[in-house]
């Protein structure tokens, strides 16, 4: 998962729906700890359009 | 490193932190409230509409300081644009300006005897033998460890603090409501009624709403539940037809799951968003939050007379805010989930019949009638009941 920081509002709709828990809103930023699936769980939920997953070609 | 004891802290400070630090420390037990952000309320994640039983609960009488609008019913818009009045009930309340409000009540905790910090965020929870037995947190690049015998955690819907405990915490995305509003000048609605817009090319699964905070000023938001395009996406949609301008953007997202399975462990209670105490219908959170937050504090604080701050105490929390909203918020969840079927042309449908009749006074037997008259209504009454 990619982060479009200038898109980011800061609201922390997608820590909640990480299910490996590696996102924190930290005080300078959105946080991504390594261990990322590319569910893509983060990206539905955001209401700015910051967060991408690559989706597969095949 | 600073080391520091209380009886309980409180990691959040809005409503659901500030309630249960007012109520523990009403309660004469040592309480620390923690807010990572430097200014308590900021930014604003809420069209602000509250009902006037919060007070009731909070034993608060409404402030001018933070009373923007009184609202005395709503206006719901079906897709094909037929309206309905709906006057007092459930749509009685206020619209707040929550940057005052914030911080008034964690004022009021403040003045209770809470002591806060600002601008300290909590990172780890302390845990031994199993049990929480107080936070870690950072203030200013300083490292704080605060010892207590019991943890609230009120940190909303960035939760992670109960996570760290070992609850299960995971929403969903199609559970969460996410959701864009500006505040906006120069909007023409009745300052006095809520506005409530729904349709598939308006919010898909969600709504509009337009909640007026007086001179022509109001939240004017969108939530969804639908990946395909953004709340910001149908929120601009819709405002480029009111003459209106933004003065704020607030984003964020509601859980509409209902509570989570557990909100207690050894030495730790959830109250609020991060719980899950949201209403699944309408996605007001502050009513339920503040009704649970004050169970906490109380709990909390009885806990600590006891010196027993055990899961097998602290339990009496859930059994309490179940007894309070339990039933109320598992309602809403069955009505949502019947809500999330109806297409445009059954909203459609139902408000041509409520048009026009006082929904107070419609008979049973004019209700039935209709249903029949409507399969997929039928259908899904059938599957709700
Ligand atoms: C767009 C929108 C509109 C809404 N409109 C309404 C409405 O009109 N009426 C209504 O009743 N409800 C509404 N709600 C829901 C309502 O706003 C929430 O249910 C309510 O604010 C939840 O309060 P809370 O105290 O649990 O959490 P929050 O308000 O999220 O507060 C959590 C606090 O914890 C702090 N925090 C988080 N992590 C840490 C940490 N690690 N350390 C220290 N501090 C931390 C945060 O900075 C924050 O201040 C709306 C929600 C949204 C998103
Ligand atoms: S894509 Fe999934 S695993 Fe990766 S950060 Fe988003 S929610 Fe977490
Ligand atoms: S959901 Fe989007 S806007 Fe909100 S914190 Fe995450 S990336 Fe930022």
């Amino acid at each position: 998962m990619e982060v479009q920081s200038e898109y980011c509002g800061y609201c922390g709709s997608c820590v909640t729906v990480c299910p490996e828990g590696i996102i924190e809103l930290a005080e300078n930023g959105l946080k991504v700890e390594i261990g990322c699936t590319d569910c893509g769980n983060c990206v539905y939920v955001c209401p700015m359009g910051a967060l991408i997953v690559e989706k597969d070609d095949d | 490193m600073t080391k520091l004891k209380y009886d309980v802290v409180v990691v959040g400070a809005r409503v659901g932190g500030s309630t249960s630090a007012l109520f523990a420390s009403k309660s004469d037990v040592d309480v620390l409230m923690l807010e990572k952000r430097q200014e308590i309320g900021t930014p604003v994640q809420c069209a602000e509409g509250v009902t006037y039983n919060t007070f009731e609960t909070l034993e608060i009488k409404p402030n001018e300081k933070y009373i923007r609008s009184r609202i005395k019913g709503a206006n719901i818009h079906a897709p094909d644009g037929r309206c309905i009045n709906y006057e007092g009930g459930v749509a009685e309340g206020l619209v707040l300006d929550r940057k005052v409000f914030d911080k008034e009540l964690a004022s009021e905790a403040a003045k209770s005897g809470s002591d806060i910090m600002v601008k300290t965020a909590v990172k780890d929870l302390i845990i031994k033998d199993h049990k929480v037995c107080g936070v870690i947190a950072k203030h200013l690049g300083e490292t704080i460890e605060v010892k207590a015998d019991v943890v609230i955690a009120a940190d909303g819907i960035e939760s992670n603090m109960a996570r760290m405990a070992g609850l299960k915490t995971i929403q969903s995305p199609k559970q969460i409501c996410s959701c864009a509003q500006y505040e906006m000048v120069g909007v023409d609605v009745d300052p006095n009624y809520l506005e409530f817009y729904f349709g598939e090319n308006v919010a898909p699964k969600g709504y509009v709403w337009i909640f007026p905070k007086g001179d022509g000023v109001a939240n004017v938001g969108v939530g969804i539940r639908s990946p395909d395009k953004t709340p910001l996406y149908y929120l601009d949609k819709f405002v480029s037809k009111l003459d209106a301008k933004p003065v704020e953007l607030n984003i964020g997202g509601v859980p509409l799951s209902g509570p989570i399975e557990k909100t207690y462990t050894d030495g730790l209670l959830v109250v609020g968003d991060a719980a899950g105490h949201v209403d699944p219908i309408t996605g007001g959170g502050i009513h339920p939050t503040i009704t649970c937050a004050r169970i906490a504090g109380e709990v909390a604080a009885e806990s600590v007379k006891n010196e027993d701050s055990s899961s097998n105490y602290l339990k009496n929390y859930e059994k309490l805010w179940k007894k309070e909203v339990g039933k109320g918020l598992s309602q809403s969840a069955k009505f949502r989930k019947m809500a999330d079927k109806l297409s445009d042309k059954d909203m459609n449908l139902l408000a041509e019949f409520i048009e026009n009749q006082d929904i107070e006074s419609i008979s049973k037997i004019a209700a039935l009638k209709f249903v029949g008259k409507n399969p997929n209504l039928m259908k899904l009454l059938t599957e709700i009941l």
